[in-house]
């Protein structure tokens, strides 16, 4: 090959190798936070941005129209929704933070508030909090998972619960009765196994709702404190192995694609009969409008528990909102905005944007009549209570007994409760040594 | 005209030749020096910031970091989900350079033929190319599923008694997700074999036939080496691109199951964005990228088609 032509394919090859290769994988640079905008002059109205992830059409509709009632008795303040992702608010958020472009407000759970706290952008919110609890009366279960390091930094919006569901024709065409331990549980995921209907939905993904299922069964095994009070971790006890290897059990009679399932997989299986049950917030939205809808064929009961343990428990948190601007101005904005959020009336309709799913963190939301107006409220109320009482013995991994470890965001984040899981259903590994691994893993995550 | 005068000239004459030649010459820098400056913003400076990121310790994007030298690089290199990572790769880009090359062979022979509807199969094959990627995913995900279509024909002609899990399990998802993006990709290749099938005279198959040789013999002796500059250039191009895939395997599997397809891309933005490393997502970044320089200088050197007037 002549020199020319060699120099030219050289050439060629390092500005492909270089354009395709580094600028393509290489992350982002870090970039030096921006000041924080000035206030908006008093003439101009004050904008908010708020990023929610309640991505479904028909709750940003009801958001927005809560949002349009807000602005149009609030001249001087203009809120706007940018639904995000929880898929992706892990990532997005922090870039944004990073870029200076952060919303002004942030929907939020208790394991992704650290990460936001980190970046030293949330401002702590217990003027308001106590504001609103003065009013309307916070469940304590609510704000605990939020209030650490001498600040509360969230407001809590509305608490969801798992629960387990099922049909009870189908429990009764089977001869199956609803199960209260895990003996009765695995016994009737046999029976309701048979051509074209799986026992249970499981996951196995690497995500979030694994997570979430896992951590069901930890706690009807009685493991649901990955913490020692001293904040050592005790992931690794016989209790988490119980639990892991009764979900190996159960695991053999869900569907063979549920290792990337997320929420709305497993909300489809059970609408279209293939899930003869599944363990999920709610099912109630998706059952009234892609399948039969009647609510007297929609079971829900508290999740079973082993033998160990005295009553059933099951995965609960308050979902919160951040308040990221310290512009003074837009924090009074914003604030006022949450004032309307709470204010009965307003709340229930608020929490409706996905009837049977967001529960009430006041004494006055679990009141409003507007909460129990709403027709689906109306139509599911039996389930809606049902919720409610499975909610009362929730736990949350990382905010158990009234410790709160915030370190339980890196846990979280890398989804480490379910790639244990994985380790154990999709790799085959003894349910003890999968458990020791992931107590490995999570050492390495906090311990870094 | 005398020699002094005659040697005067020519002096003259080469002076302006090379004050043409050097206005020529800065006429043609000026030309390059707006794209130069755009290659400089967009790979010079995210590679420098990406080899500077990963000599500090920065862990969530937009925070600070100190810096530990070649630490990252050292860490990197120890851990095994690199290495692991790194044999995906390597095993994501043989495979899908297998199956595109052979679909992308097969449909640019077919369509190189006289045929009814030629001309809307040509348009056809390109639609898996430019519909977004998003979209192929959602399909695939849907076809693929326990309740699926493909599984309904596995079952319906007998050949599976229970729905496959294609994303269930290691082997079938890794395996389902290298298909899906070759098929993805192949018509990119196919239309570029195609447009090269053409440019070949016919008069060299025509001699051939005359001289009687099979139809496999004129594949093997005109077609294959003439394609050999193309292929070189989908070789080259086609590995580099493949390597770097992230939006189909993340959409699709999430590096799942079981880290089953975490190649290096889903390694980096694993570890960026969910493990909050970010300067040693940036040192993965780093290898990756003196990885496929390293291949690529490698390909020209081996792969290179022979030149007639090579010295």
């Amino acid at each position: 090959m002549s020199r020319h032509k060699s120099s030219m394919l050289f050439m060629i090859a390092v500005v492909l190798t270089m354009a395709v290769g580094l600028s393509a994988c290489a992350p982002a640079a870090p970039t030096a936070p921006q000041p924080a905008p000035a206030a908006e002059s008093p003439a101009q109205p004050v904008s908010v941005r708020l990023w929610h992830m309640e991505q479904p059409p028909h709750r940003v509709q009801r958001i927005q129209q809560l949002i349009d009632e807000f602005n149009a008795a609030n001249p001087g303040i203009v809120v706007s929704q940018e639904p995000q992702n929880w898929g992706e608010i892990y990532t997005k958020a922090p870039a944004a933070v990073a870029a200076g472009n952060a919303p002004e407000l942030l929907f939020a759970i208790p394991d992704f508030t650290p990460i936001l706290k980190d970046l030293g952008k949330v401002q702590p919110m217990e003027d308001l909090v106590a504001e609103m609890d003065a009013l309307y009366s916070f469940y304590p279960t609510a704000v605990e998972p939020y209030a650490y390091d001498g600040h509360t930094w969230a407001l809590p919006l509305y608490n969801m619960a798992h629960s387990l569901w099922y049909r009870p024709s189908v429990f009764a065409e089977a001869g199956v009765e609803p199960p209260k331990t895990w003996e009765e549980w695995e016994a009737a995921v046999e029976a309701l196994t048979r051509d074209g209907q799986y026992g249970i939905g499981l996951p196995a993904n690497k995500h979030l709702y694994t997570d979430q299922v896992v951590y069901d069964f930890m706690v009807n095994a009685g493991a649901e404190e990955i913490y020692n009070p001293d904040g050592t971790l005790r992931f690794n006890n016989p209790q988490t192995v119980e639990a892991y290897d009764f979900y190996s059990k159960l695991y053999r009679f869900s569907p063979p694609d549920s290792p990337n399932w997320t929420w709305g997989e497993a909300e489809a299986c059970f609408a279209n009969r293939t899930c003869a049950m599944i363990l999920q917030f709610t099912v109630i939205t998706t059952y009234d409008t892609q399948a039969e809808g009647d609510p007297n064929d929609l079971g829900v009961i508290a999740i079973p528990h082993s033998p160990n343990v005295e009553e059933s428990g099951t995965i609960a948190y308050s979902n919160a909102v951040m308040l990221l601007t310290d512009d003074p101005a837009k924090q009074e904005a914003a604030k006022e905005f949450l004032r309307f959020l709470l204010k009965p009336g307003n709340y229930g309709r608020f929490l409706n944007m996905e009837p049977g799913l967001f529960l009430p963190v006041t004494e006055a939301g679990s009141q409003d009549e507007t909460f129990w107006n709403d027709p689906l409220a109306v139509k599911y109320r039996s389930q809606i209570e049902t919720m409610i009482a499975n909610a009362r013995n929730g736990r949350l991994f990382g905010f158990t007994n009234g410790n709160t470890f915030p370190s339980i965001a890196a846990i979280s984040a890398q989804n480490l409760l379910a790639q244990t899981l994985q380790m154990v259903v999709i790799d085959g590994k003894p349910a003890a040594e999968a458990v020791a691994a992931g107590q490995a893993l999570m050492e390495e995550a906090i311990g870094e | 005209m005398d020699h002094a005068s005659s040697f005067s000239s020519n002096d003259t004459t080469q002076k302006k030749r090379r004050a043409t030649a050097s206005r020529n010459r800065l006429g043609g820098y000026l030309f390059v020096a707006p794209l130069l400056l755009w290659l400089a913003a967009t790979i010079l400076y995210p590679l420098f910031s990406a080899i500077a990121l990963s000599m500090q310790d920065i862990r969530i994007i937009g925070t600070a970091g100190d810096f530990v030298g070649l630490d990252n690089y050292a860490r990197i290199l120890g851990s095994e989900s690199f290495w692991q990572a790194f044999g995906r790769s390597a095993i994501w880009v043989v495979g899908n350079a297998v199956v595109q090359t052979l679909a992308a062979f097969t449909a640019a022979l077919i369509l190189n033929q006289r045929f009814p509807g030629q001309q809307f199969a040509r348009i056809w094959i390109i639609l898996s190319w430019i519909v977004p990627t998003v979209v192929v995913v959602i399909i695939w995900r849907w076809l693929l599923s326990s309740s699926g279509v493909i599984n309904y024909l596995l079952m319906a002609i007998g050949l599976t008694a229970e729905p496959v899990g294609f994303f269930g399990a290691p082997t079938t998802a890794a395996t389902s997700v290298v298909l899906i993006n070759a098929w993805r990709w192949f018509p990119f290749m196919a239309v570029t074999l195609l447009a090269a099938l053409q440019s070949i005279p016919q008069e060299l198959y025509e001699a051939a036939a005359v001289d009687g040789a099979t139809a496999v013999q004129r594949f093997w002796r005109i077609t294959l080496p003439l394609l050999q500059p193309v292929l070189f250039v989908l070789g080259l191009v086609g590995t580099l691109l493949s390597f770097n895939v992230f939006d189909v395997i993340w959409l699709l599997t999430g590096g799942g199951p079981s880290n089953a397809t975490t190649t290096l891309p889903v390694l980096i933005y694993d570890t960026a964005f969910t493990r909050y490393r970010l300067s040693q997502a940036a040192a993965i970044s780093v290898l990756s990228g003196l990885a496929l320089l390293i291949f690529a200088l490698l390909f020209i050197r081996f792969m290179a088609p022979k030149q007639e007037d090579e010295s």
